[in-house]
Order: C-alpha cells, then sequence, then structure tokens
C-alpha cells in the first residue's frame, strides 16, 4: 500500500475553503484547526510521555490572556504577540510543571488540575487587568492592511474578508507548529519520551534522567498549547475566564482520545470530528452531553485506541488478510 | 402577441420577488435557558415569540413571517458570543435581539458591530453596553441601564431614616455599576449617608453565608443589594435564616428585580416580605393603562398563567422596536433599521418608550415598590407600587 | 478587633459547609481509597440527590417527616445507581488504564448530568426547611438556625459511625485490608468484586445523602455537580487521598478558609483554596493525613 501523502492533502484542501464553502464552514474550519494543535499538543504529554494531565486548558488560557492583553490593552502587533503567547505559556508550564513531574498518576493529575483552577481562579476575579467574569471581549484581529496592498501583485489574494485572511493565517502557523511538533516526537528527544512512557522505572535504571524529559515535555505541550491559546482568543473575537476551566481540559483530552492517542494525528482527527458532530448534533437537540458521554462510554469500551487505532487496526487486519491469501 | 408576452414578462419579475417576499426575517436570540439566569430568560424569550406569533397572525412586516430563532446562551459570555456567530453565520439571521447578563450583552454588542447586524438588548443593564467608547451604529438597549436604576434606588433610599447604609452585589459589571450609581449618586442626595460595608460574591455564588455574617458584622441600617434572579432565591433564603432581614428591619432594596412576581412565587413563605424591590412589570399594576390591561390578558392567556411573568415583557418591548424600526426603515436591511432605530418612539404596554440618539438607550423605567402579603394572592405583591420615570436621571 | 459573634457566626457559617462537603467527600475518599479510582461523578450523585429528594417531597406534600423521607429516600435511590453503574459498567474496566476509569467517570457526568436535565428541567428548583427546624438559636450575640446544627452535629456523628464499622465490624476490616492489599485478600476468600460494589454503594449514598440534606439551604441546578466535585477532590487532596479522618480535617479547613478568606482577601478567596491544595501537593503529595500510595 502506497504511503498517501494524507496531511499534504488535507493542509492543499483547507487551503480552499473560503472559496469554496460559506462563511460557516471557514468558521468551523477555523476552529477545528486552532483545537487540532491544543489537542495535538496535550498528546505530546498524554500519548507520548503517558503524563495525565487535567489542566491543560491553564496554558490555553494563559495564551489567549497573553495574546489579548498585548493586543487589546499594550496594542501590540501580532506578529509579536503570538509568539509572546507561547512563550509566557512555556515559561508558566516550566514553573508548575517543576512542582508536577515530581509526582505520579493521580497525584500528577491532581497537582495539574489545582494549577489549572489557580490560573482561572486569577483571571476570574482579577477585574483590571483580564477584565474578571466579563472577560476581555473585542480583541482586534492582526492588521491586514498589507494584504491588499500585496493583493495588486497576486490577484488570488484579493477579495476575502478579514476572518477568512484570519483563517489563511490560522491554517499556516497550525500547520508550522504540527511540522515543527512532527519533528519533535520523531527525533532522539521523542523516542525518549517513548521509552519513559513504556516503563518510567527501567528507564530510570539506564540512566535517563526521566524528570527531566518529562518537564522538557511538559513545558513543549504548554508552549504550544499557549499558541493555540493565542490563536483562539482572536479567533473567538474574545478571551474569558473559562478557556483555562476544567472542563476545557476534559474537551480536549476526550478529543485527543476520540481520534486516537496513539497516532501523531489522531487528535487533529479527533479535534475535526467532535467539532463536526458537536455542531450537527446540537442543530437536532440541546442534550449535546448525553451524546458525548455515550460515544465516550462506546470508544472506551469498544475502540480505546480512538478512531486512528481502528483504522490503523483494521487496516493491519486487510494487510494480513492480503499476506496471507 | 404583445399581451401575452408582457403578461409573461410581468410573472416572471414578479415571482423572485414574492420568492423573496416569502423568505421570513429571521431574528436570533441568545438567552440563558438553563440554571438560575432562566428564571428571568426564559419568560423573556416567550415575551418575544408572543409579539412574533402576533405580528405574523396580522400578516407578518413587509409581507414577510418573522421567525425568531433562539438558543441557549447559558448566561455566558463566551457561549453568548459563540450562539451569536452560529446564529450570524449558520442560520443567517438578520437582527438579533437578546443576552440577558451584562457579561453577555457587550461581548455579544462586539459581534454585532463586526458583522454590522443591528442588536437590540432587552435586559442587560451595565452601561458599559453604551458608553461612549463601546457604542456602536449597531447596539440597542430597551432596558433601564444601572445609572437608570442605581439613581431610582438612591431617590427611594435617601427618604429612609437610615444614615449607615451597606451594599452587596455580584462583582462583575453589572453588579459593580449598580453600586456605584447608587453610592454616588445617594451621597448627592444625602450627604450624611456612609457606606459601611460592602461585600461582592462572585455571580453564580451558592453560599452566601460568610458574606451575609460579614455584612451583618458591620450593623448597617439599610442594604442595597443588586443580587438577581434565582440567585436571589438562594441569597435570601440563607439570609433570613441568619436573620439578615429582622437585622437590618427590612430596610432592604432588592435591585435587579427581586419583588417579580416569579421571584416571590417561586419562594412562597420563604420569601422576606416587607422589603423593597423593583420589577419591570407587574400583573397587578393598579394605575396600570388599558394598553397595559390588555397586554396583560394577552400574556396571561400566552403563557396559561393567571399571575404571568414579568419578564415576558422585555422581549415584547425589544421585537416591538425592531419591527417597528422595520417598519420606518421599509427594509429588513441593518443599515437602515439602525438609522430608523434613532429616536424612534414606541407605543409600549408600559407606555411610550424612545430610544434617544445619544447613546442608543430607551427610557425604560421599571415598578418600585415595598413587597407586602395581600390576601388576594398566594404571594408576595409590591404594594403600592410605582412606575418610576427615569428620564431625570439620564444624563 | 473583630467582633467575637462575628468570629463565631463565620466560624459556624464554615463549619456547616464544610460538613456538607465532609458528607461528599468521604465518598469520594472511600472509593479511592479501596477502587483507586478518582470518581468524577461523585458530584453527578449528589446533584441527583438532591433532584431525587426535591421530586420526593413533591410526591409526599409538606408533612412533618416528608423530608426525612425525602432524603433518605433519595440517597436510597443513589445509592441503587451507584450499584447498578458498578457492577454492569465500572467493573469491566479494572484491569484497564487508570486514565480509562477517569474518563468513564467523567462519561457519567457527561450522561447523568442530561438526564437529570431531561427529567426535572433546566430551571433552578428550591425546598424549604424541614418543619421542627426552620427557626434559630441565638449564641453569642449571633443567628445559628437550628438546620445548621443539625447539619454540624451529624456530620461528626456520621464520621464516628463510619469509623466505627470500619474499625469494629468485618466488613468494615475488609475495606482496610483492600485499601492496603487486595490481592492478598482475594487470595483469602474473599469476595473481592462484591466488596468493590459494596463500597461503590456505600460511597454513592453518602453522596446522594449530601446532596438531599444540602437541598434546604440552596438552589437545585444543572451545573452544581461539576462544581461541587473540584470542591472534593481540594478537601481528599488537602486531607489526604483515601484517609477517613484526612477528608474530615480537610472538609473542616476548607470552610474555615472560605469562610474567614472573603475578610483577608475579598476578591481571592477561591484562589486562596486552590493555592492550598497545589501547596499541599508540593509539599506532602499525600495530604495532611494521608499514607504514601505504592
Amino acid at each position: 500500500m502506497r504511503r498517501v501523502p494524507w496531511a499534504l492533502i488535507v493542509f492543499l484542501a483547507a487551503l480552499f475553503v473560503p472559496a469554496a464553502g460559506s462563511r460557516y464552514y471557514t468558521f468551523l474550519a477555523n476552529d477545528v484547526i486552532i483545537w487540532a494543535l491544543f489537542a495535538t499538543s496535550l498528546n505530546l504529554l498524554v500519548g507520548y510521555t503517558g503524563l495525565v494531565s487535567f489542566g491543560h486548558a491553564a496554558y490555553f488560557g494563559i495564551g489567549a490572556y497573553t495574546t489579548g492583553i498585548l493586543m487589546k490593552k499594550v496594542g501590540v502587533s501580532f506578529l509579536l504577540a503570538f509568539p509572546t503567547a507561547g512563550i509566557v505559556a512555556a515559561l508558566f508550564a516550566l514553573v508548575f510543571g517543576f512542582f508536577c513531574v515530581r509526582l505520579t498518576r493521580i497525584y500528577f493529575a491532581m497537582l495539574t488540575l489545582a494549577f489549572a483552577q489557580i490560573v482561572w481562579a486569577i483571571c476570574f476575579k482579577w477585574n483590571e487587568v483580564t477584565g474578571g467574569e466579563q472577560g476581555m471581549p473585542e480583541i482586534p484581529y492582526p492588521d491586514f492592511a498589507w494584504v491588499d496592498r500585496v493583493a495588486a501583485f497576486l490577484p488570488f489574494l484579493g477579495g476575502y474578508r478579514t476572518a477568512e485572511h484570519f483563517y489563511f493565517v490560522t491554517l499556516l502557523l497550525v500547520a508550522a507548529c504540527l511540522v515543527l511538533l512532527r519533528r519533535i516526537v520523531g527525533s532522539p528527544f521523542g523516542r525518549m519520551l517513548a521509552t519513559i512512557r513504556e516503563n518510567p522505572e527501567r528507564a530510570e535504571f539506564i540512566g535517563v534522567n526521566v524528570r527531566r524529559y518529562e518537564l522538557a515535555a511538559f513545558v513543549l505541550a504548554g508552549g504550544f498549547a499557549g499558541l493555540a491559546g493565542g490563536l483562539f482568543g482572536i479567533f473567538n473575537r474574545g478571551v474569558f475566564p473559562d478557556f483555562a476551566y476544567w472542563t476545557k481540559s476534559s474537551e480536549v483530552l476526550i478529543m485527543t482520545l476520540l481520534g486516537g492517542m496513539g497516532a501523531f494525528f489522531g487528535p487533529a482527527l479527533g479535534a475535526a470530528v467532535l467539532i463536526w458532530l458537536n455542531q450537527q448534533i446540537v442543530s437536532y437537540t440541546e442534550y449535546w452531553p448525553l451524546v458525548l458521554g455515550t460515544i465516550l462510554v462506546v470508544l472506551l469500551f469498544v475502540f480505546p485506541g480512538g478512531i486512528a487505532g481502528a483504522a490503523m487496526a483494521l487496516r493491519h487486519r486487510l494487510r494480513r488478510r492480503a499476506a496471507r491469501a | 402577441m404583445i399581451r401575452v408576452l408582457t403578461m409573461l414578462l410581468a410573472a416572471l419579475l414578479t415571482l423572485p420577488l414574492a420568492a423573496e417576499a416569502q423568505k421570513p426575517i429571521k431574528v436570533g436570540m441568545p438567552i440563558p435557558l438553563s440554571g438560575p439566569p432562566a428564571l428571568f430568560g426564559e419568560p423573556a424569550s416567550k415575551g418575544a415569540q408572543m409579539y412574533v406569533d402576533e405580528i405574523n397572525a396580522k400578516g407578518g412586516v413587509l409581507g414577510r413571517k418573522i421567525e425568531l430563532v433562539i438558543r441557549d446562551s447559558k448566561a455566558d459570555a463566551n457561549e453568548a458570543v459563540r450562539v451569536a456567530r452560529e446564529l450570524i453565520l449558520k442560520e443567517n439571521v438578520d437582527f438579533l435581539v437578546g443576552t440577558l447578563t451584562s457579561a453577555e450583552g457587550p461581548a455579544v454588542s462586539v459581534v454585532a458591530k463586526e458583522n454590522k447586524i443591528v442588536f437590540i438588548a432587552p435586559i442587560p443593564k451595565t452601561d458599559q453596553l453604551t458608553a461612549a467608547d463601546k457604542l456602536h451604529p449597531y447596539v440597542f438597549r430597551v432596558a433601564a441601564n444601572t445609572t437608570m436604576e442605581g439613581r431610582s434606588a438612591a431617590e427611594i433610599v435617601a427618604k429612609w431614616p437610615v444614615t449607615k447604609i451597606a451594599t452587596i452585589a455580584f462583582d462583575y459589571a453589572y453588579g459593580q455599576d449598580v453600586t456605584k450609581s447608587f453610592v454616588d449618586y445617594i451621597k448627592k442626595l444625602k450627604p450624611s449617608v456612609e457606606i459601611v460595608d460592602q461585600q461582592w460574591p462572585k455571580l453564580g455564588e451558592q453560599d452566601y453565608n460568610p458574606f451575609i455574617n460579614a455584612q451583618m458584622a458591620k450593623k448597617p441600617e439599610a442594604v442595597v443589594s443588586s443580587i438577581w434572579g434565582g440567585f436571589f432565591v438562594t441569597f435570601s433564603k440563607q439570609a433570613k435564616a441568619l436573620g439578615y432581614f429582622d437585622a437590618i428591619k427590612y430596610n432592604f432594596i432588592g435591585l435587579g428585580e427581586a419583588g417579580t412576581p416569579e421571584t416571590t412565587k417561586s419562594m412562597g413563605a420563604d420569601y422576606p416580605v416587607g422589603i423593597w424591590g423593583n420589577s419591570y412589570d407587574a400583573f397587578y399594576w393598579d394605575e396600570s393603562s388599558p394598553a397595559h390591561r390588555e397586554y396583560t390578558a394577552r400574556i396571561s392567556k400566552y403563557l396559561k398563567d393567571e399571575y404571568p411573568s414579568s419578564w415576558a415583557i422585555q422581549g415584547y418591548i425589544g421585537m416591538q422596536f425592531l419591527v417597528e424600526a422595520i417598519k420606518k426603515a421599509n427594509s429588513a436591511d441593518s443599515e437602515k433599521v439602525s438609522k430608523a432605530l434613532l429616536g424612534l418612539s414606541v407605543d409600549t404596554p408600559v407606555g411610550k418608550l424612545t430610544i434617544r440618539e445619544k447613546d442608543h438607550q430607551a427610557n425604560r423605567g421599571q415598578l418600585y415598590g415595598k413587597t407586602v402579603k395581600e390576601a388576594k394572592y398566594p404571594f408576595a405583591i409590591m404594594k403600592p407600587v410605582t412606575y418610576v420615570d427615569p428620564t431625570k436621571f439620564m444624563d | 478587633m473583630p467582633d467575637p459573634s462575628f468570629v463565631f457566626a463565620q466560624s459556624i457559617s464554615g463549619l456547616t459547609a464544610a460538613m456538607f462537603l465532609f458528607l461528599i467527600a468521604s465518598g469520594l475518599s472511600l472509593i479511592f481509597g479501596v477502587l483507586r479510582v478518582l470518581n468524577f461523578a461523585h458530584g453527578t450523585f449528589y446533584m441527583l440527590g438532591a433532584y431525587s429528594a426535591y421530586q420526593i417531597v413533591r410526591w409526599l406534600g409538606t408533612g412533618p417527616v416528608s423530608f426525612w423521607i425525602a432524603a433518605l429516600g433519595a440517597a436510597l435511590a443513589v445509592a441503587l445507581l451507584g450499584g447498578i453503574v458498578e457492577r454492569f459498567l465500572f467493573q469491566r474496566l479494572y484491569g484497564k488504564e487508570e486514565l480509562y476509569q477517569l474518563l468513564f467517570t467523567y462519561a457519567l457526568v457527561l450522561i447523568l448530568g442530561d438526564v437529570a436535565k431531561i427529567i426535572w428541567g433546566t430551571q433552578q428548583k428550591s425546598i424549604s426547611r424541614p418543619p421542627g427546624l426552620t427557626s434559630a438559636v441565638h449564641v453569642l450575640g449571633a443567628t445559628i438556625p437550628y438546620y445548621n446544627l443539625f447539619i454540624i452535629l451529624l456530620g461528626p456523628a456520621i464520621a464516628l459511625g463510619f469509623w466505627f464499622a470500619l474499625q469494629r465490624t468485618r466488613a468494615g476490616r475488609f475495606i482496610r485490608a483492600a485499601a492496603l492489599d487486595r490481592e492478598t485478600l482475594g487470595a483469602l476468600g474473599v469476595n473481592v468484586s462484591a466488596l468493590y460494589t459494596g463500597v461503590f454503594v456505600l460511597a454513592s449514598f453518602l453522596g446522594g445523602l449530601g446532596g438531599a440534606l444540602i437541598t434546604p439551604m440552596r438552589a437545585i441546578v444543572p451545573g452544581m455537580d461539576t462544581e461541587v466535585i473540584v470542591e472534593a477532590f481540594v478537601v481528599v487532596v488537602i486531607g489526604g487521598l483515601g484517609s477517613f479522618w484526612g477528608t474530615f480535617l480537610g472538609a473542616l479547613i476548607y470552610g474555615q478558609v472560605l469562610s474567614f478568606g472573603i475578610l483577608f482577601f475579598p476578591r481571592f478567596s477561591i484562589f486562596s483554596i486552590f493555592a492550598l491544595m497545589a501547596m499541599v501537593l508540593i509539599i506532602r503529595p499525600w495530604g495532611l493525613l494521608g499514607r504514601p500510595l505504592k
């Protein structure tokens, strides 16, 4: 079976969404792409390193608030605010992670939750800086004035609205981040994370400083989540405290599981399926949590590898059958 | 031959127009339908729906029916923004009428501004919605704002024989703004007033005991609260148990519509009868006009309730203004309708209201009164209840 | 110098809140101690207990004992639900990864939360205090409602009853043994899976009872499940996951910090709770009275 470059195909198809679809589909696609980055960043921790975090939304929220505060209150440009979101989130991940990786299993999860709730509480109550309960509505879009000037030379760039400009920006930035993440998990560092996930004690025995690797994974995951948050704050036209609330952490965890923690693009797939499913179901019934919960139960009992896992298992079985024939 | 062709041409020309005429005018309504805020949000949506049904029964507006698309915003700004954007992008609504909390209102206002869609807010009160730096051509409000409410309350409380006043409000835009406007105004009316304590529970608090105790410790003579909706039910139950109302001799005014029939009905015997409250409407309003009595009869029938909700009217009035503006502009285009709304006066069931050009704010006053137990009704009512005209408070 | 009657009143508020949390968190701690699972759905059982109590009171009317019947009935109904869930669903996940068990409990939160919405709607509900406990007593200048006093006395009563059961009865000894070493217990011929179901039923009973008893004081609303579960987590973490008296202590601390927190950090009392949780996890992860997990 030839290796089909799925990722490239999806990326190219995504480029044509604004041209082909309605504003609503661009909106959905934008949502999916940002969550895909968020979920993939979490998978670095959960799928690749075996660390179950219940507080990943904290870094998403930190990234969103950083971008929001910088762009809205300080007037910084997007080019500067976006990477800063990632860096600030990574710094927080460094501080929080330092304490978290010293713990294991349930205590690790509880501490990630505690830190996330602390971040939420600060965002929720620090009215002067974060806007408190109201959040910060109206985060400015990046400055797209230059597009019209460039469109004079490259006509296919013209004729798009601001939201669509931002969609392209999101697509390109997230694609770049995913390429980077792919490199990371494929590198010796990434393979070491897998070793740690399999058996942390054995890794210690062979001389690996497990904590340092885990902390590095934590910081990277936090940083990329922060970048996703920065994009989301602008996309959502406002930054609100529940970006950091623990239920957001569980949403992204479910996406990761749904898509499949064992595959690199599993979480991205999970994000797409979940968001699409959500907006389909919501037009028929308000009981989306019931549907989601049922899907989750089915996943856990029947398809623990998620969609990607099931697909790979199926492919494996087909190959075996072909080989035997 | 020419006649046939002409008739054919006429038919062809009218066909797309007829199709246009049949397409309904879609109005999106993001409003809380779950949780404690639903006590207010749900009847408001029904009031809007009743008006839409009435208009559609008369043939709609500009020959088109109105379709109200109601969605639960869960009283959460983030959710309200999401719902509003979906309404615009997916449902292609032409207008937005809705939101309830003062966190939702400003957030959705941004969405309306960017999409150039007229947004009429029938309930959020924070001044920030129509403040000079946030105002834009597409946002309008038919609710009272925090300046009007705070000052109306100050006028009432200034007449009480008290000088030591405490406040309790939710720590967000509405609570902060209404408390501030009350405090600033009462200090002007009665300089001897001293604010002895201020408590700021978070919006959505379920355990008010620590705040109640802390406030009672400062021994205020009167309290101005803006705890609203289902939260007021919880708060006053806990407060009554702790002897809070007795300690201040019921010198308590519950802004945020603590005097509504919904609230008193849902609390029954637990309601702290004797406090002051306000409300947008009251079915038992004695001095009401024939138009109001007629409206009350209709809403009572629509809601199948002999004691109808006081919140339906805000949804009703919101839709009234929208439809009147569409008629005046003779178009369902937001640009034209937004211009038509400026200075528009509408005869609502509570009298003539006008949206002023300065800040797109209607002079919507509220009913204020002290609650008493009346034998006629199984719950407390405000008596005597007075409509406080806010025009003098609007600067 | 704060007024002594105020300090007294505030600490009573803190104690009342603490005892409710203890009821709920003790079930959570029990499940964790024996089954080694952090049950997100525990908050949902609390909420279902509240709704069930409301429903039973609606059916029985406002007689002198209807509230008590409702509270007991609600707790039993929730316990039954817990047993069914454990026996038919949860048991199949025991061999699997912790993450799956955790996510299963979260799936329950989603499903049961919506079931509650379908049955009882989304409007908030409330119940009055039971007749006999409606008034208050005046102590040290503060007004203490009788119902609060009842809760404050009930909490330690249940704690003591529990402790006695754990120490003296055979079932209690099995539970303690299962918390320490389940394999050996199984090898000794004890029906471990029945024990697990029993523990789950008992914990659900406590959670449902907590929800039922809180109804005269708070509103019954959707969302009360996700709010309380985080509070319960904080309590068991501070006290010690799996430690019974630790949960009691954790609840006490939580109640007082929240009560007096509004005095010292009026806007940041929520923050202080989570900061406390984080500090305990950093300095002494197994909690104040807990033991390190193997």
